[in-house]
């Protein structure tokens, strides 16, 4: 089992009036998740918000009732876990299209989501959208989430003819929640470590504070103090969008007691 | 608004003014908003759309495509000063003098937005040689046994689990072993083989895996009596 130090905050920016952006974090139901709204007038935010509570509460409904709905369809290549995380993503995106179908206030709207969860000793991450989650292992830092924009999807298969399209292409998505009836989220499932910090955040931060500036921060500063200075240097360089983050840092636990626990740090000691 | 100034050999031929919400045409015909009486210029060449606070250029297929400041385009967000060479003619791109512009980076493009999964491929098609229109494919990696079993393992799973325990996808016994052992997760980078429990560590090309490591092609992997090598396919 794993502790987990966590903290998240957002901004609105330096030109945004509102923020559109919403996020959550919860360290019992170890679940995490950033989602980056749009939409004129409030449809962003109402679309972002319904993402991010609609995951939730099926997410807890699955940790405290376990009796939720089957699922019709699961994918066999993922855990039970990812399904359900899987299942709870396509449920918000339903919910997103019909209230956007529905309500000519809200037509269009949409949002991405970048999720994490937590089970046991591995990590689950799914994303929908161009929010990235990066992990920071052993003095590295990698992309764990896919970004579903045209730059990016057109680096996949032809990078040299992606480097001639127009920059300004990174911000048209390829993917969103509430856009069509269905939606095909990226999954990844490893495992993690102590040490190992993980961020998910908008692109308000991610347009302006490279990997690299990231991997320094969450390395020299606790979560919550990290999340602010990450904050505050997008602020810096013009803060042209909402800008959102989350640091998680899984630390041992320490709270394995009892004789077992005992026992087990005794054989550590002998075998290592 | 902007305006569009028609020149040919440094003479200046007329002046057209964009207005926002606007589509201008640019061809040979003379139903062309911009007609160009060229043999070089295509019946219908190119045209320009008001697209939120920007301008762009779409090359219609025309015989002998359109340039941007001596680059062949197909599309193109219009910027102060552009030069558009349309056959021998060539056009001017200038906003009024104090007129606001939409930023470099700006304009409407700057709010993200979902691109409309049709008119998506469809501009695609347009924007991008038919050669180069290829899906990207996911690399599946795979393991084949070089000891302690036969035959192919294709990694499928994100996530496979190799260890003792029955659950496992791979099943390796000892009496050292983890109930699971270790994991091989897919991320967008490639895979990776990590660490998970029990006295018996992977090792990988003899080196001993304490936490995780990404995986090459023809890496071997060793845990416990089994030997695996990784390859991944295209």
């Amino acid at each position: 089992m794993i502790a987990i130090e966590s903290a998240g905050i957002t901004d609105v920016g330096q030109k945004r009036t509102g923020n559109e952006d919403s996020f959550y974090l919860d360290d019992d139901l170890k679940l995490y998740m950033v989602a980056d709204g749009m939409g004129g007038h409030l449809a962003g935010e109402v679309a972002s918000a319904l993402v991010v509570d609609t995951i939730r509460d099926y997410m807890k409904r699955f940790k405290e009732e376990g009796d939720v709905e089957e699922m019709e369809d699961p994918d066999e290549t993922l855990s039970k876990e990812a399904n359900r995380l899987l299942s709870s993503i396509n449920l918000a995106n339903q919910g997103v299209h019909q209230v956007a179908q529905s309500n000519e206030d809200y037509k269009g709207m949409g949002s991405t989501v970048s999720a994490a969860f937590f089970t046991g000793d591995t990590m689950i991450l799914a994303n929908v959208g161009d929010s990235p989650i990066y992990l920071v292992h052993d003095g590295g830092i990698e992309l764990l989430s896919v970004t579903h924009n045209v730059i990016s999807e057109q680096m996949a298969i032809n990078p040299e003819m992606a480097q001639k399209l127009d920059k300004r292409l990174q911000h048209m998505l390829t993917r969103g929640m509430g856009i069509e009836a269905a939606v095909e989220a990226d999954v990844c499932e490893i495992q993690c470590f102590e040490g190992d910090i993980l961020t998910i955040s908008s692109d308000g931060l991610s347009d302006l504070v490279s990997p690299e500036e990231i991997l320094d921060i969450v390395k020299a500063e606790p979560p919550v103090k990290a999340c602010q200075t990450l904050v505050d240097l997008a602020n810096e360089r013009g803060g042209h969008d909402n800008i959102t983050v989350i640091v998680i840092k899984i630390n041992a636990d320490n709270a394995k007691g009892g004789i077992m626990g005992m026992i087990s740090r005794i054989m550590k000691k002998i075998f290592h | 608004m902007p305006t569009l100034t028609l020149t040919f050999k440094d003479n200046t031929i007329a002046t057209y003014r964009i207005e926002e919400g606007q589509s201008i045409t640019i061809g040979r015909k003379a139903s062309n908003n911009v007609p160009i009486e060229n043999l070089a210029v295509s019946g219908h060449h190119a045209k320009i759309d008001s697209v939120g606070e920007g301008f762009l250029l779409t090359d219609l297929q025309s015989k002998n495509g359109s340039f941007v400041n001596k680059e062949l385009v197909s599309s193109h967000w219009l910027k102060e000063g552009d030069n558009i060479l349309i056959g021998k003619h060539t056009l001017i791109f200038a906003y009024d003098e104090g007129e606001q512009k939409p930023d470099e980076l700006g304009g409407d493009m700057d709010q993200t937005m979902v691109m409309d999964t049709d008119k998506y491929r469809d501009m695609l098609a347009q924007a991008i040689p038919k050669a180069a229109k290829a899906e990207a494919k996911e690399p599946v990696g795979m393991l084949s046994y070089l000891a302690g079993g036969e035959g192919e393992i294709k990694l499928v799973k994100k996530l496979t689990k190799i260890g003792k325990s029955s659950t496992s996808d791979i099943v390796v016994g000892g009496l050292m072993m983890g109930a699971t052992a270790a994991t091989i997760s897919k991320r967008p980078q490639g895979y990776s083989l990590s660490y998970v429990g029990g006295m018996t560590k992977p090792k990988v090309n003899g080196a001993t895996v304490k936490e995780s490591v990404t995986l090459k092609d023809f890496d071997q992997i060793e845990i416990g009596s089994v030997k695996l090598q990784f390859v991944s396919e295209k």
